[in-house]
Parts: structure tokens; sequence; C-alpha cells
């Protein structure tokens, strides 16, 4: 396989956007941060898995017939986490949803440092 | 000879069951669940007693019983009986049996029994471990499982400060040397590979290959790898740990927080003789044949140095388990001294004074266990005269201290003239600085003598007022009596050997003891008795005994000399290991406050940041080479769709508002939909572009519900995030890089490419065996089903999750606030409206507040 300065530049990028959103004190874009973090997850597994073959259908349901064909490993593995990751980001989001009921903020600052005196507060 | 697999296997596993078993007993029979216990030591005792011609007859180059436990690692489980394991496995059944009998009565109506009977019979079975286990790993494991066990036994009386700190004590000190010893054993595992005449094995006798029967080559291979002293200081590291040698004494003294007859059998007769038996064990091995080889000066020199001044703490022991604890560290520095010297009766030494003092020194475990029982105090000096009370406890405690102190003909003094033998062959033979070896030999054994007539004297002289003890009962008394017993009879025998008699058993025995641990078997068998001449051994004896007659009287000045320097701090080991501790746990409190602050950026900054520098670090260990720029490797149309989801990205982290991002966000979504179809995955394509949908809507409706709060961006911290967000974007850049530029020889892919589109013969795979032709779709409902169930269970689980988050709020914000009530009431005065009940509680408050509440709640 040809290293990919293109596929390495863009996963880089994502990843220090995702990073960069994971340690904002609004806990919606943590959610983001991580949101991005598995989509460029994912696009890494499936660019390991090449782009030289053809779609992983056989022939007399739509596919080619012969020829080498792309990793089905790789898409299954990443078919299953894009399902998994979606789980989890709506369990993310209720939580937060439910943090801010609980505490009256989402400010991860103040949730972390005083957690016991925010109790109550209003939201900012 | 080979002994019967049977017996040993049944010998080793019994007492795990009869743990298992014991809590189950309890429950049945209550108290008496001690004669159970005894009588499994005891049907132990009588499996290895059974196989007593085969361990006499041991070789170490055959008699191994070899049983596969890790074959890919070498690691067996080899079982060999022979002397020395002989006689470790009868102190810790015997001694059990004794103990056990002991405990019915000094157990009784103590709590946690069943917890004690447990730990104490898994304890015996891992010391049986100790001793039959052959191969290093599993002497490792062995030798583990009795510091855990002991640790359990020390802390019995779990709610006591005491009980833990020694129990802490004891499991830090004893496992850290066990690492130090593991360390060793590893050592020889490896030099064993290095030499051209041996395999690799951790077997370390009972093999044609093992250790010991190579003992030879073994020491030639450490000597050219200069590993012999390390490997020496090492295991000898493991055996001061557990024995209790200075500086690590200091476990042993703490350790009499456990119930007398943990202290009896475990820091008398088994666990402490376990670092002993280690040297007994290696000293074949690690010897060489040179007249003063690193052996000695390391072993002999730590052991008579441990031997004095644990006797000289003695001295200063205030009280009577304090004195025995004391004394038993400096007894087995006289059986490690006697392993240390590289002559014969060296190894004699050791094997004899295991048994002697065993014998006597559990005896005085138990008599101490009588006094503390019947007369209420362990305090030196406030006890006296007990002979009245107690007559019998008298003559068992005359017997044992004498042997203690090396007063002939009792045990104890023919095994410490054996080592007064060896240390004088030493300096006679060397001459020179070596004269100091008998010269401590006898320095110390003057502070045996000393405690040992203190301890006897507890018996005599006056009783002092209100002093009164009750009788013990039976099954206290009989097993330091059995044990008096024996040490006479072997005392005995020694009168007999003077007259030419030879005593049955005792010397064909020992023989076999000592050849497990000599570099030569003995040419005759094992014969001692009291001396009818004067020899310059029998000499230093009568020099012991004459200055420690001498010195009795100024015992009480001794005593207060030893405990003012015993206060000080610098030559303190235990100040030492106190301070160390706190500092340590200091530290990991301080650590923990740091690392574990509940902020969620601490976290996140400290897991990314450990990732990108074990990644990159470990790229730089293997000097990854990196590939050189090739063109694109990716189409146009790819390129457009991968930065205009990285355009996506960058307005995610700009957007001014909760909504804009998420709309930003289901750009990014799209572009990497189109990714995949473009990387040839429609199935994933479809499964993104449906999910991705779904989580628009999602946000949308979550975003309604929260307060639009649009963050921080305070200078410095954006610059620091920035920061760690690069190094984390610069580790992935290189590893897609590495990843993408590298080819392994055999994809996984392989498979699937070559068994889906039809070998002939086979059929169809994915077509018949799947039924179905999109490989993705079959590999994910017939070949990796369950991890497709798995995947669904994670969805249905979230949503549950997410269905009892929304839920179950007011059904939780009642409780919470029902359990709340009183406590906003303690706390607030008459601010928060009281209720009937609360009026009436304060009723007894006098005058205006109880109106007040009242009147707020009208």
């Amino acid at each position: 396989m040809t290293a990919s300065f293109v596929m390495a530049a863009v996963l880089g990028l994502l990843y220090a956007l995702g990073t960069f959103l994971l340690l904002r004190r609004d806990v919606v874009r943590v959610v983001w941060g991580i949101t991005i973090i598995s989509q460029a997850t994912n696009t890494y597994l499936v660019t390991m898995g090449g782009f030289a073959g053809s779609v992983p259908v056989l022939a007399g349901h739509g596919g080619h017939g012969g020829g080498a064909v792309q990793d089905p490993l790789v898409q299954a593995l990443v078919l299953t986490a894009i399902v998994i990751g979606f789980g989890t980001t709506a369990f993310a989001l209720v939580l937060t949803y439910r943090v801010y009921e609980e505490h009256g903020t989402i400010d991860l600052q103040a949730l972390g440092e005083d957690g016991a005196d925010i109790d109550g507060g209003e939201p900012r | 000879m080979q002994p019967s697999p049977v017996a040993l296997l049944v010998a080793l596993a019994l007492p795990f069951l009869g743990a298992a078993a014991a809590p189950l007993v309890y429950r049945l029979v209550g108290e008496r669940t001690a004669y159970f216990a005894a009588a499994v030591a005891a049907v132990t005792f009588l499996l290895l007693a059974g196989e007593y011609g085969a361990a006499l007859a041991a070789d170490p180059a055959s008699s191994g019983l070899t049983y596969r436990w890790v074959p890919t690692l070498g690691v067996s489980l080899t079982l060999y009986l022979d002397g020395l394991a002989l006689l470790v496995g009868f102190l810790a059944s015997g001694v059990g049996v004794l103990v056990f009998t002991y405990s019915g009565g000094y157990m009784h109506g103590e709590p946690g029994q069943a917890k004690y009977y447990a730990t104490l019979l898994a304890f015996m079975g891992s010391m049986v471990g100790v001793a039959l286990a052959a191969d290093l790993v599993a002497l490792f494991v062995f030798w583990e499982l009795t510091s855990v066990t002991s640790f359990v036994l020390i802390g019995h009386y779990q709610r006591s400060d005491s009980g833990r700190y020694a129990a802490r004590k004891s499991m830090l000190i004893t496992v850290a040397g066990g690492l130090f010893m593991l360390v060793g054993f590893l050592m020889l595992a490896f030099v064993s590979g290095q030499s051209a005449e041996l395999a690799r094995t951790f077997t370390l006798v009972g093999t044609p290959e093992s250790l010991i029967a190579n003992a030879e080559a073994v020491r030639t291979a450490l000597e050219a790898n200069g590993l012999l002293v390390p490997a020496i200081a090492l295991v000898a590291i493991g055996a001061m740990a557990k024995s209790a040698q200075v500086p690590f004494h200091i476990w042993l003294p703490n350790a009499m927080e456990a119930p007398t007859p943990v202290s009896a059998f475990l820091h008398s007769a088994t666990m402490v003789k376990a670092g002993v038996y280690l040297v007994g064990r290696t000293r074949p091995l690690l010897l060489p044949e040179a007249a003063v080889p690193e052996w000695t000066l390391l072993v002999a020199t730590v052991g008579l140095v441990s031997m004095t001044i644990t006797a000289i703490l003695a001295v200063g022991a205030t009280d009577i388990k304090e004195l025995l604890a004391y004394s038993t560290a400096s007894h087995l520095g006289l059986i490690i001294a006697g392993y240390g010297l590289a002559n014969e009766f060296g190894a004699e030494t050791g094997a004899f004074h295991i048994l002697n003092h065993a014998v006597f020194k559990a005896a005085l475990f138990m008599v101490a266990g009588i006094i503390a029982h019947e007369a209420g105090t362990r305090y030196i000096h406030d006890l006296g005269g007990l002979r009245r009370d107690l007559p019998i406890t008298a003559g068992i405690t005359a017997i044992a201290t004498l042997g203690m102190a090396g007063v002939p003909p009792f045990n104890g003094f023919y095994s410490k003239e054996l080592l007064f033998e060896a240390t004088y062959e030493v300096a006679a033979h060397e001459g020179g600085l070596f004269w100091l070896f008998p010269a401590v030999a006898v320095f110390g054994s003057v502070f045996t003598f000393l405690y040992s007539v203190r301890f006897l004297m507890l018996f005599f002289g006056e009783r002092p007022e209100g002093l009164h003890a009750h009788r013990p009962p039976l099954p206290m008394l009989a097993p330091p009596l059995l044990l008096a017993g024996i040490a006479a009879f072997i005392g005995l025998g020694g009168v007999a050997g003077a007259f030419g008699a030879e005593v049955p058993l005792v010397g064909g025995f020992l023989a076999a003891v000592v050849n497990s641990s000599a570099l030569h078997a003995l040419d005759h068998g094992f014969v001692y008795a009291v001396p009818t001449k004067l020899s310059p051994y029998f000499v230093m004896s009568l020099l012991t005994i004459g200055l420690g007659t001498v010195a009795y009287p100024f015992y009480d000045r001794l005593h207060h000399a030893v405990r003012r320097a015993r206060a000080l701090p610098a030559t303190s080991p235990n100040w030492y290991y106190d301070r160390s501790l706190s500092v340590t746990n200091g530290l990991s409190v301080a650590t923990g406050r740091v690392v574990h602050n509940g902020v969620f950026r601490r976290y996140a900054y400290t897991v990314l940041a450990a990732i990108c520098a074990l990644a990159l670090g470990g790229y730089a260990a293997a000097s990854v080479t990196f590939p050189g720029f090739e063109g694109l490797a990716v189409s146009v149309p790819l390129v457009v769709v991968l930065v205009t989801a990285v355009l996506g990205a960058v307005a995610v982290s700009r957007a001014p508002s909760h909504v804009a991002g998420v709309l930003t966000l289901s750009i990014l979504g799209l572009m990497v939909a189109i990714f995949f179809v473009l990387s040839d995955a429609p199935d994933l394509a479809l499964t993104q572009l449906v999910i991705e949908t779904l989580v628009l809507v999602i946000f949308l409706l979550v975003l309604d519900k929260l307060p639009s709060w649009y963050g921080d961006l305070a200078g410095g911290r954006v610059a620091a995030d920035a920061g760690l967000a690069t190094a984390v974007g610069a580790t992935v850049f290189v590893t897609v890089l590495v990843t993408t530029g590298a080819s392994p020889p055999e994809p996984i892919a392989g498979f699937f490419v070559e068994t889906a589109p039809v070998p002939e013969e086979h059929g169809l795979w994915i077509l018949e065996q799947g039924g179905g032709s999109n490989i993705v779709n079959v590999v994910l409902v017939d070949f990796r089903a369950f991890d497709t169930l798995g995947e669904i269970s994670v969805v249905a689980m979230a949503a549950l999750s997410v269905l009892t988050l929304i839920g179950m709020r007011g059904r939780g914000e009642a409780e919470t606030n029902t359990v709340a009530e009183p406590e906003i009431e303690a706390v607030a005065d008459g601010a928060v409206p009281g209720g009937p009940e609360h009026a009436d509680e304060s009723g007894t408050t006098p005058g205006s507040r109880g109106d007040a509440d009242g009147g707020e709640t009208a």
C-alpha cells in the first residue's frame, strides 16, 4: 500500500479539531469532539482497507465478477462501529440533558471543581 | 527413587480442599472445626510420612514428578521430595496438627473462626507447596501464597489499628522480598538458557535437566555472565525478608498481633522457615567450591549479624511474645549463618537447627499463649513465680528455654555447637578477619542465653501481688507437652550418643536433610553427642554459658540500655519503614488529587498526552522509517470530499451557537458518507446516512432543552488546548502515514477475498453457506453474528439508559426530597416549615422557639 499523505493530513486535522473540542468547558462541545473523533476513526479504518478493489459484492447480485474487492472485514467492523457510535452519542446527549436538569449548568469546569456547591445554581 | 505421585498430589491438595470446606464445616460443628482442621493436617502428615523411604533415597537428577502447567513458557509443576522438603513438610503438617488442636482451646469464643481455620489450612497447604515445589515459578507462587494467607492471619483482628498495621507491614516486606527473589529466579532461568550445555529451564531440582542436577554448569554460566553475586543477593533478599533478617526483621515483632496459635505456627515453625528453606535449597546451586566463596561472605555475614542484633533486641523486649519474636529472628539468623558457611558442619547446623528451633519455639509460643490466656498479661515485669500455678507448663518451658539457650544436653545445644564448629573451622583455615565469625557467634549467643533464662524466670522467683493463673485446658496443654517431649528426646539422643549408642530415626533423617543442601553427600551418617573432651567449640559453648551467667544479674540494666538505643530513630529500621511509607502514601494521595480532580479536562489531558507519548515513543524505540511522498495515492474526488469534511470540522469548532455547530457537524457526517461511497463501501454509506440524520434530530431535540451557553475561550487555556490538539493530530498523522505505508505479508482480508469468489470444489462459501452475495452483510449476520448481536444489545442498552435518564427523573427527585428533608431541618433553624412531628420533636426545647415553629407551620 502506498503511504497516503492526504489521508494522514486529513485524519490528523480531524483528530486535532476533535481533541480541541473535547477540551472545551461546554458539555455539548465535548460531545461534538467525541463525534468528530469517532468519524475520523471510521474513516481511518476504511482507509486501511485500501482503495484499490471494487465493491465487496459478488457477481449475480449487481456486483463485479472476479477481480480484487475491498477488504470486507474492515467494512463490517466499521458498520458495527457506526451503529455503536450512534448509541453512544444519543446516550451522551441525554446524559448532558440530565446533568443540566440536576445541576443547572453544562459547564464542566464548574461541575468538576465544586460539584457539591453547584446544586440548585442557575444556568449561566 | 520416585515418591508416589498420588500421595504428594493429595498431600498438596488436601489442605486447600479443607480450607474450601472449612466455612461449611464451621456451620455444622461450630468450634469443633479445630479438630476437623487437625485431622486434615494429620492426614497430610501421614501421607508425607508414607514417602519417608522415597525421600531419603531422593536423587536430584531423577526423583521429581513433573506435570504440565505452562508448556509454552517451559513452566511445569514439578514436585520433589527429599530430606529438606520432607522436614519442612513435616513441620507444616505436624506442627499444624498441634496448632489446630491448641486453637480448639485458645480460640474459644473468638470472632471470625470460620475465616481463621480456612486461612490457616490454606496457609498450611501453601507451606507444603513451598516444600514440595521444585519449579521456580511454582515455588514463587506458593511462596507468595504464604505471604497472602499470613497477611489475613496477622490481621485476624481486623478492627484493631495495630492488627492492620502489622498485617500490612508483613505483607509489604515479605512480598517485596519475594519480588526480588523472582528476579533472581528469572536470572537463573535466563542464565541456564545462555549455557551451551543446558536448555533454559525453570526446574530447580528433580529432573536430569534441572538446575541443581547441573549445578556446576549453571554456576559456570552465572560466573561467565557476571551474575553469580547478583543472583545470590536477589535470592538472599527474598529469604531475608521472609525469615525476618536484619534489616527486614521489623515485621516479625508486629506480627505478634496475630492470635498466639498463628504466631506459634507461622512465626516459629513454618512461614519464617520458608526463607531458611530457600537458602538451604539453593545452597548446592550457588555455593561454589572455593575456600571462602561470595555466598559465605554474603549469607553467613547477614546471618551472624542478624542473629546478634535481634538477640540484643530480644533482651530489650517487654512483652513475652515480642521477646519470642526477636528470638525467632535471631535463631533464623543462626540457621542462615550455618547454611552460609561452606563446610559440612554449616549444612548440618542449618538442617539440625531448623528442626530444633521449630520444636522448642513452637512450644514456647504455646506457653506464651497459655500465660496470656490464664494469667491475663504478657508484660514481662508483671509476671513471675508462675511455677506454683502452672507446674506442667513450667516443666515444658524449662526444657524449651534451656534448649534455646544452648545448654547441654538440651536439643538446641547440639545445633549451636555445630555452628561454633563451622565458624571455628573457617576461622582456623582462613585466619585474620575470619576470626570475627566465631567471635560474633559467641557474642550473639550470650544474649540468646540471657533472654532464654529471663523467659524461664517467669516461672520462678517471687510471684507479684494479685497475679493468679488458671490451669489451661487440655487442648492447650497437650501440644506443647508433646513438643517438649520431642525436644527432650532429641536432647537425650545426644547423651546416648556420648556412650556410642545410635538414636533411631533422628540420625538417618537428618543425614538426608543435610544432604539436600550439602555439596557432597555425607560419607558418614549424621551423629551428634554431648562432647566428652574439651574441643575448641565446646569451650565456645562453655564461654557463652559462663558469660551469660555472669551477665544475668545485670539483665535489667541491659534491658534499659537496649530500649534507650532502640528509641533513636536513626538506628531503627522501623523509623525508615514508617517514614518511607508515609512519604509514599502522601505522594500517592497527592498524585490522586492532581490526576483525579473531577475536572473532565484533566482526565482528557492525562489520557491523551500519555497515549501520544507512548505511541511516539514506541515508534522512536522501534526506529520506524517514514515512507517517502509518492503522489496523492487517493483520487481527486476523494480529496475534494475530505477537504470539505475538514472544513466542516473547522466550522464546528468555531461555531458561534449550538445549532450552528450541529448543522456544520452534519456537513462532516455527510462528507464521511460520500467518502464511504467513493471507497466502495455502499453498506457503510447507507448506514452513515441514516445514522447522521438520526443524530441530527436527537441533537436538535436535546439542544432545545439546553441553555445557549457559548463557553469561554480564555487565552492561555486555548493555547494549551491547541498545543495538545496539535500533539494528538501529529501523532495521528505519523500513525496513519506509517500504517498506510506498511504492507503486512498476509492481510486478513485475503481469507475472505480468496474464499468468497469460489474455489470451485468447495462451492460458494459466501453465497451458499451465507445465503447472500454481499460479503459485508454475510460477515455481519453469519460469520460474526455474535458481534452483531452485541452491537444490537449496545443500542438496546443505550435506549434503556436514555429512557431511564429521562423517565425516572421525577421519581428519583421525589425520593431525594424525602431523604433530604430532615437534613435541611437540622441545618436551617426555624426557616424551614416544620410540620406537626417536627414541633413534637422539638417539644423538649423550652419556650419561644417551639412556639415560633408552630406558628410558622400554622
